[in-house]
C-alpha cells in the first residue's frame, strides 16, 4: 500500500529532518512512527497523504505515484484515505455532524445510508450531544474525535492518524484506543500512526519507526 | 549584471504570478469537467451560499450606490447639456457614462471591496486551520469544493448586480430629469434605447465574464498561499484588494479598446 524510495523532508526552517529513507507497508499492514516533538513525524504523514512535498524522493501509494507526482489529487477517487488531525482539520464553519458526513456526500453516497454510517460514527465516539455545535464550540477532545469519528464513517482502506490520543482524558482515550485497536487488527485496512509515546500503542502488531532529532538518523528495530 | 537582474526580478515575479493565476483557472475548469452527478449537489450548495453573501446581501448597497450615481451624473450632465440644447443626448451620455462603463466597474470594485476580501481571508484561515488539506485528503476536490463554487457564486452575483446597478442608475437619472426637468418617462427610455447597441451587451458580458475571473482567482491565489501565521491574513487581503482592483481596471481598458476603439 505505502512505497518510499530514498525520502528526504525538511522543517519550515529548512533544517533537513529525515534523508534516505525506504518504507514499505503491505495492504493491511501497520506502521507506528514514533519521536521527540520537531522530528517530522507530522510531515512524514502529511508527505505519505500528498499534502506536502518532500524535498526528495519517492512515494507510491496504492500503486499510484504521489511523488513526483500530482501529490493528494492522484489519490481523489483512487484510494480512499482517512486523516486523523491531531489539532484542526475540521471545517471551522461546519457542525461536527456536517463535517463527518461531508466527504460521504462527496463520495456521492445515497441520503439513508449516509445518515445511517454518521449517527454510527458520532454514537461510536460518544459525540451525539455535541454533533450540532460547530468545531470551536467544542472541547479539544471532541474535535479529536471527530476527526476518528469523520475517518471511521469514511471506512478508508489507509489511515493516517497524527498523535491520535495525545491530551485525551482516560475515558476519551479509551474510546479512541478501542477504535484504533479495530482498525490494527483489521486486515483490509492499513494503518500509519504518528506519535511521541509508543507505550499508548504497544497492543498494535505494527512495524516501528523511530525518529530523532536532524540531523537525522533513521533506525529501523 | 546585478542592476540586470534587480530590473528583471519584478518582470519575472509578474509573470510567474501570471501563470500561477492561468494555472488555477485552468485546473479548476479541468477538475469543473471531472464533476460527478452525486457532486453537483454540493458544489451548488457552496454556490449558492456564495451567491448569497456576494449577490443577494450586496443588493442594497449596489443598487443605492447607482441610484445616487445615476441621479448625480444626471444632474451634472444636464445643466450643461440643456445649455447647449442638446437634452436629446440624455441617453447617449446615460449609456456612455453608466452602462458602457460605471455599471460594471463600480460593481466589480464594490465586489472586490466586499467579497475577494472575504474569500481571501476566508481561504487563508482554512489554509492555517488545515481545512483545505483535511476536504483533500478526504477525497474533497478542493479545486471543486472551494474554486469552483466560489467562481460560479462571484460571476452569478456580477452579472445580477451589474444588472441592478444599471437599472438602479438609471432610476436614479430618470428620477432627477422628471422632477427637475419634467421630461417624460418615454423620452427618457427612447432616448437610452436609441443609444444601446447589441455592442454594449457584448461587452458588458465580457466584464462580467473577465472580471469575476480576476477578483474570484485573485482572492483564491492570495488567500491559498497563506502558509505560516494569522499575520498574513490582512497582507493577503490587501494584496487581494490591490491586485484585483488593477486586473479589474486593465481589464475595462483592453476591453473599451477592443470594442470601441
Amino acid at each position: 500500500m505505502i512505497e518510499v524510495r530514498d525520502l528526504a523532508l525538511d522543517a519550515p526552517d529548512g533544517r533537513l529532518l529525515l534523508d534516505g529513507l525506504d518504507l514499505a507497508v503491505p495492504r493491511g499492514g501497520n506502521l507506528l512512527v514514533s519521536g521527540p516533538s520537531g522530528s517530522g513525524k507530522t510531515r512524514l504523514l502529511k508527505v505519505l497523504a500528498g499534502t506536502e512535498r518532500p524535498v526528495r524522493g519517492q512515494v507510491r501509494i496504492g500503486g499510484r505515484d504521489i511523488w513526483p507526482g500530482g501529490g493528494v489529487l492522484a489519490l481523489t477517487g483512487q484510494v480512499r484515505l482517512g486523516f486523523g488531525f491531531a489539532s484542526g482539520g475540521l471545517l471551522s464553519n461546519l457542525s461536527l455532524r456536517e463535517n463527518i458526513a461531508l466527504p460521504l456526500r462527496f463520495l456521492g453516497m445515497p441520503g439513508v445510508q449516509l445518515d445511517r454510517r454518521t449517527e454510527q460514527a458520532l454514537a461510536h465516539l460518544d459525540l451525539q450531544a455535541v454533533a450540532e455545535l460547530r468545531p470551536h464550540a467544542v472541547s479539544a477532545s471532541a474535535r479529536k474525535h471527530a476527526n476518528l469519528a469523520r475517518v471511521l464513517a469514511l471506512d478508508p482502506e489507509l489511515i493516517l492518524l497524527d498523535d491520535p490520543v495525545e491530551g485525551l482524558d482516560a475515558a476519551d482515550r479509551a474510546i479512541a484506543q478501542d477504535l484504533i485497536r479495530t482498525w490494527g487488527s483489521d486486515r483490509t485496512r492499513t494503518l500509519v500512526i504518528a506519535a511521541e509515546e509508543t507505550l499508548p500503542f504497544s497492543y498494535l502488531e505494527a512495524e516501528r519507526l523511530e525518529l530523532s532529532p536532524a540531523p537525522m538518523t533513521v533506525e529501523f528495530p | 549584471m546585478a542592476y540586470l537582474a534587480q530590473l528583471g526580478a519584478p518582470v519575472r515575479g509578474f509573470l510567474e504570478f501570471l501563470g500561477d493565476q492561468a494555472h488555477l483557472v485552468l485546473r479548476t475548469l479541468h477538475h469543473a469537467i471531472l464533476l460527478r452527478m452525486g457532486q453537483v449537489a454540493v458544489v451548488g450548495g457552496q454556490t449558492k451560499l456564495q451567491i448569497r453573501f456576494t449577490g443577494l446581501d450586496a443588493l442594497w448597497l449596489v443598487s443605492g450606490s447607482a441610484l445616487l450615481l445615476g441621479a448625480v451624473t444626471l444632474i451634472q450632465a444636464f445643466s450643461q447639456l440643456s445649455g447647449l440644447g442638446a437634452e436629446n443626448y440624455i441617453g447617449v451620455l446615460m449609456v456612455l457614462i453608466i452602462l458602457r462603463e460605471l455599471g460594471p466597474l463600480l460593481t466589480a470594485v464594490l465586489v472586490i471591496g466586499r467579497s475577494s476580501t472575504a474569500i481571501a481571508a476566508e481561504l487563508g484561515a482554512m489554509q492555517l486551520n488545515g481545512e483545505v488539506d483535511a476536504l483533500a485528503v478526504h477525497g474533497i476536490n478542493p479545486y471543486q469544493y472551494l474554486l469552483l463554487p466560489r467562481w460560479l457564486g462571484v460571476l452569478v452575483s456580477v452579472f445580477v448586480l451589474v444588472v441592478f446597478f444599471d437599472t438602479a442608475a438609471l432610476a436614479g437619472g430618470f428620477l432627477v430629469a422628471k422632477l427637475k426637468y419634467d421630461v417624460t418617462f418615454g423620452f427618457f427610455m427612447d432616448s437610452v434605447r436609441q443609444a444601446l447597441s447589441n455592442r454594449d451587451f457584448a461587452a458588458t458580458l465580457l466584464k462580467v465574464l473577465l472580471f469575476s475571473g480576476a477578483i474570484t482567482f485573485q482572492a483564491c491565489h492570495f488567500g491559498l498561499r497563506i502558509r505560516r501565521s494569522q499575520t498574513e491574513i490582512p497582507q493577503a487581503v490587501t494584496k487581494t484588494v490591490v491586485s484585483a482592483l488593477v486586473a479589474v481596471f486593465a481589464l475595462d481598458g483592453l476591453i473599451a479598446a477592443l470594442f470601441y476603439f
